[in-house]
C-alpha cells in the first residue's frame, strides 16, 4: 500500500499536464480572478440626462443623484433620440428622462410627477446600480414635496415631518459590507477551483493510467490513491480557502478551525466522485474535452448566483448529488457569513453522505473494472 | 478528408463529446431559470413589539404576493441563525415599542439586514423588505389621511407625488435567462471548438500518425489542414446554428437587430475559437500540454467577456487581457446586434479582432507543419 502511495505521488509529480493543473492551475487562479474582479464596487457608470423640463427641481434632482458613487452624469442631451443613439453606441449605460411637465406636476398640490430611467441590460450589474441609487434620491425628494404639501394643506412643519417619516428605516448589509461582486464570486470561485482541479487531474491520471495499461484498479490502489490526492490537495485547500481571502481582503469573518473541518469531506467526497468518473475516461485528453463545460453547470446547479430556491426541483436533487454544492454553501456560510460549526452540520453531514456513498461506488466500478480487465487478459493468453 | 471523417466515425466520442455537451448545456441551462426573473426569496420577520398592529402589519406583508416570509419569531439570533443556514435572505425588524411610538408620532425605525453573501438572493429581498418597509409607511399614512376625511384617489398623490418609471432596454421583462444564457451557450460552444479542434491535430502528433496524414494530402499541409478541420467545422457551424435558433426561436429571446449579422458574428466566432485552438497546438505541439492551456485560457474567457461583471470595472492590464478573449467579441457582436440594434460599423471592430485570431493560426503554421513533419515533441 505504502509503495502505491508513494508510486501515485510519484506519477503526479512527474506529470507535467497534471501538476499543471493541480498546482499552478490550482493557486493561478485564485489570483487570475481577484485581478478581474478587483474592483468591488462598480463606480462612475456613464448616463445621460435628457431633461426637457429644465427646471430648479429637476436640475436639484440631478445634482443629488450626480453625488452617488455608482454613477456619473456625462452626456447632456436635448432630446431621447440623442440620448438612444449614445447608449446604441454604449458611451452610455443609462438614460434619465424629465418630460415638459415635470416641475409643473410637481408645483401641482394634487399632480404626481414622472421620471423615467432607461437601463442597458447587457449587463445586470449596470441596471442594479442605476437603478437603486437614482431610486435613493427619488424617496429623498419625495419626502420633501410630500412635507411641503402637507404644509400648504394647512399641517404645522413638525407633524408633516412625522407623517413622512412615520417609519423610517435603516438598512444594513450584513456580512460583506461593500456589497461588492468579487466578495460574493471570489469564495465560491476558490471552492470550485478546487472541485474542478481535482476533477480533471484524476480524470487525466486514470485516462493516462488506461493508455498505459497500468493496474490501477485494485482497492489497495483505490486507498493509495486517494491518500496521495488528499495530502496535496489538504495543504492547497487550506492556502485557498484559509489563507486566500485574507490576503484579498474579500470577507473572511469564519473561524479556521471550522474550515479546515469542513475541508476534510469535502475533499474526500470529491475525490471519489472524481475516480468514479475516471473509470470510464479512455484516454487523457478525451476526458477534458467532456468535462470541461462541467464547471459552469457546477457554479450554477450549486445555487451561488441563480438562487436555490428558483432553481426546479428536479434540477435541486442533481445539484444534491454534487459535493460543490454542500461545500460551496458550507464555506460561504462560515467564511462569509460566519456560521459556527453548529450551522453548518447539514453540509457537513450531506459531504460524509457523499464520501460514503462515492466511496462505496468507487470500489464497486473498481471491482467490475478489474475483473473486466482480468477477463480480457485471459482471453487474449 | 475522408480519412478525418473515417476516424472521426471511428471514434463517436468526438461527436458524442461536441454534440452531447452542447445538448447537455442547452436543456440545463433553459430549464435551469425558467422562471427567468427572481422573485419571492424567503425572508424573516422578527416582531420584537408583539402588540395588535404589528401582528397586522405582518398579516399584510403575508398576504403580498411578491414578499415570501418563511420566519415569524420574536428573537433577532434565531433569524440571523437562520441566516447563516443559508434559508433566508433578508431579515425585517419591528422594534420594541413601534407601536406606542407610531401613535404618539415618535417615528418608531424600522430596521431590515439582507445578505451580501448571494447577490441575486439578496438583492431580490432587498426589494421585497423595501416593499415591505413602504407598505408600512404607506399604511400609516393613509390611515392618517383617511381620518381627515380624504379620498383615496387623492390620498395615493399625496403619498407618491413623484415616481420613477424603470425601463430595461431590450430586455423589458428583466430576464436573467435571456441575458445570461445568450452569453454562456456560445462560450460552451466555443469550449468545444478549441477543444476538439487541438484534439483532432494533437491526437495526430501523439499517435505519431501525422505522416499518414500528410500522406493523404500529397504532403501538402494546406490540404491536410483543411481537409482535416471540414468535418469539424461542419459539426461547429450546425452547432452555432441550432444554438442560434434554439435561443432566438424556439425560446424567444429578442433580437432587436439583425439575425444575419449576429448569425454572422457566430460564424466568425467558431473560427476565431478555432484558430485560437490552431494556434495554441502549433505553440505547443503537445497534446496534453496544449488541451490544458487551451482549457485554462477558455474558461477565463466567461469572466473577461465582461457580461456579468462590466469590463469597464476592470484594472486596465485585464481590461487589455480581455481583447483575447473571442468571446468578448462575440458577446459585443451580441449586444449591437441582439439587444441595442445599432448600425453594423458599430460590430467592425469586433469582427475584424476575430478575424485577426484566424490570422494567428496562420503565423503558427511554419512551425506546426516541421512538428508534422519531424515529429520533435515529446509525447507527454
Amino acid at each position: 500500500m505504502w509503495k502505491d502511495f508513494v508510486n501515485e505521488l510519484r506519477r503526479i509529480f512527474s506529470d507535467a499536464g497534471v501538476m499543471v493543473i493541480f498546482i499552478v492551475a490550482t493557486l493561478a487562479y485564485p489570483f487570475l480572478y481577484k485581478a478581474i474582479y478587483w474592483n468591488e464596487q462598480i463606480t462612475d457608470i456613464p448616463v445621460a440626462v435628457v431633461d426637457l423640463s429644465n427646471s430648479t427641481q429637476s436640475r436639484e434632482f440631478l445634482h443629488r443623484w450626480s453625488a452617488a458613487p455608482d454613477i456619473k452624469l456625462t452626456h447632456s442631451c436635448t432630446s431621447m433620440a440623442e440620448a438612444e443613439q449614445l447608449l446604441r453606441d454604449q458611451k452610455v449605460h443609462g438614460i434619465i428622462y424629465f418630460p415638459r411637465d415635470f416641475a409643473k406636476q410637481l408645483a401641482d398640490p394634487l399632480g404626481q410627477a414622472h421620471i423615467s430611467l432607461f437601463c442597458d441590460m447587457s449587463s445586470f450589474l449596470y441596471m442594479k446600480a442605476i437603478y437603486l441609487s437614482c431610486n435613493q434620491v427619488m424617496l429623498e425628494s419625495m419626502r420633501n414635496i410630500q412635507i411641503d404639501r402637507y404644509e400648504q394643506m394647512g399641517m404645522d412643519k413638525e407633524f408633516a415631518w412625522s407623517l413622512v417619516q412615520d417609519a423610517p428605516y435603516h438598512e444594513t448589509a450584513l456580512f460583506t459590507p461593500t456589497g461588492g461582486y468579487g466578495s460574493f464570486l471570489i469564495p465560491a470561485v476558490l471552492v470550485l477551483i478546487l472541485h474542478q482541479t481535482l476533477f480533471f487531474g484524476i480524470c487525466m491520471l486514470g485516462g493516462t493510467a488506461r493508455e498505459e495499461n497500468l493496474d490501477q484498479y485494485s482497492i489497495r490502489s483505490l486507498i493509495a490513491r486517494t491518500g496521495a490526492y488528499f495530502l496535496i490537495y489538504y495543504g492547497l485547500a487550506a492556502i485557498l480557502l484559509g489563507f486566500l481571502p485574507r490576503l484579498f481582503d474579500i470577507p473572511h469573518i469564519g473561524d479556521i478551525g471550522t474550515i479546515l473541518l469542513l475541508i476534510i469531506p469535502y475533499l474526500l467526497a470529491v475525490i471519489f466522485f472524481s475516480l468514479c468518473v475516471s473509470v470510464f475516461i479512455r484516454n487523457r485528453e478525451s476526458g477534458m474535452v467532456l468535462l470541461i463545460s462541467s464547471s459552469l453547470i457546477f457554479l450554477f446547479l450549486a445555487g451561488i448566483s441563480w438562487p436555490k430556491e428558483m432553481i426546479p426541483q428536479a434540477w435541486r436533487w442533481v445539484a444534491a448529488c454534487i459535493p460543490y454544492t454542500w461545500g460551496a454553501h458550507a464555506f460561504i456560510h462560515v467564511n462569509s457569513m460566519g456560521a459556527t460549526f453548529s450551522q453548518v452540520t447539514r453540509e457537513f453531514i450531506a459531504l460524509w453522505v457523499l464520501t460514503g456513498a462515492y466511496g462505496v461506488m468507487a470500489c464497486v466500478l473498481f471491482y467490475i473494472r478489474k475483473e473486466r480487465g482480468a477477463l480480457r487478459q485471459k482471453k487474449e493468453c | 478528408m475522408q480519412r478525418e471523417l473515417h476516424m472521426m466515425f471511428a471514434r463517436p466520442l468526438y461527436l458524442f463529446a461536441s454534440v452531447g455537451v452542447m445538448l447537455l448545456s442547452t436543456f440545463f441551462f433553459l430549464t435551469l431559470m425558467r422562471g427567468g426573473a427572481a422573485e419571492n426569496m424567503p425572508v424573516a420577520v422578527v416582531d420584537l413589539d408583539q402588540t395588535s398592529i404589528s401582528r397586522r402589519l405582518i398579516h399584510e406583508m403575508q398576504a403580498t404576493p411578491s414578499v415570501d416570509i418563511q420566519l415569524v419569531t420574536n428573537s433577532y439570533p434565531e433569524a440571523r441563525e437562520a441566516m447563516q443556514q443559508g434559508k433566508i435572505y433578508g431579515i425585517f425588524v419591528i422594534r420594541e415599542g413601534f407601536y406606542s411610538d407610531l401613535v404618539a408620532f415618535k417615528r418608531p425605525q424600522l430596521d431590515f439586514y439582507v445578505t451580501n453573501a448571494y447577490t441575486v438572493g439578496g438583492n431580490t429581498a432587498y426589494k421585497q423588505l423595501l416593499t415591505m418597509a413602504n407598505l408600512t409607511s404607506g399604511a400609516f399614512q393613509r390611515e392618517v389621511l383617511r381620518k381627515k376625511g380624504m379620498t383615496d384617489d387623492v390620498i395615493m398623490h399625496r403619498i407618491q407625488p413623484l415616481s420613477i418609471e424603470g425601463h430595461m432596454v431590450a430586455n423589458p421583462w428583466g430576464n436573467y435567462s435571456v441575458y445570461l444564457v445568450s452569453t454562456i451557450l456560445p462560450g460552451i460552444l466555443g469550449l468545444v471548438c478549441i477543444m476538439l479542434t487541438i484534439f483532432a491535430i494533437g491526437f495526430e502528433l501523439k499517435m505519431r500518425t501525422s505522416h499518414a496524414w500528410l500522406r493523404a494530402a500529397g504532403g501538402n499541409y494546406t490540404v491536410a489542414m483543411i481537409g482535416k478541420l471540414i468535418p469539424y467545422t461542419f459539426v461547429y457551424l450546425v452547432l452555432g446554428i441550432g444554438c442560434h435558433l434554439i435561443l432566438y426561436r424556439y425560446a424567444g429571446f429578442p433580437v432587436y437587430g439583425s439575425h444575419g449579422r449576429l448569425l454572422f458574428g457566430m460564424v466568425l466566432y467558431i473560427f476565431a475559437m478555432e484558430g485560437l485552438g490552431i494556434t495554441l497546438i502549433g505553440l505547443l505541439p503537445t497534446l496534453r500540454d496544449a488541451i490544458s492551456i487551451a482549457a485554462l485560457y477558455a474558461m477565463l474567457g466567461f469572466s473577461l467577456s465582461g457580461f456579468t461583471y462590466p469590463q469597464m470595472c476592470m484594472l486596465p492590464p485585464v481590461k487589455a487581457l480581455s481583447y483575447m478573449e473571442p468571446l468578448r467579441h462575440y458577446y459585443l457582436i451580441y449586444v449591437n446586434e441582439a439587444l441595442m440594434a445599432a448600425p453594423p460599423e458599430n460590430s467592425l471592430f469586433n469582427m475584424l479582432a476575430l478575424n485577426a485570431f484566424m490570422l494567428a493560426a496562420l503565423c503558427v503554421a511554419p512551425r506546426l507543419h516541421r512538428a508534422l513533419v519531424y515529429q520533435n515533441y515529446p509525447l507527454k
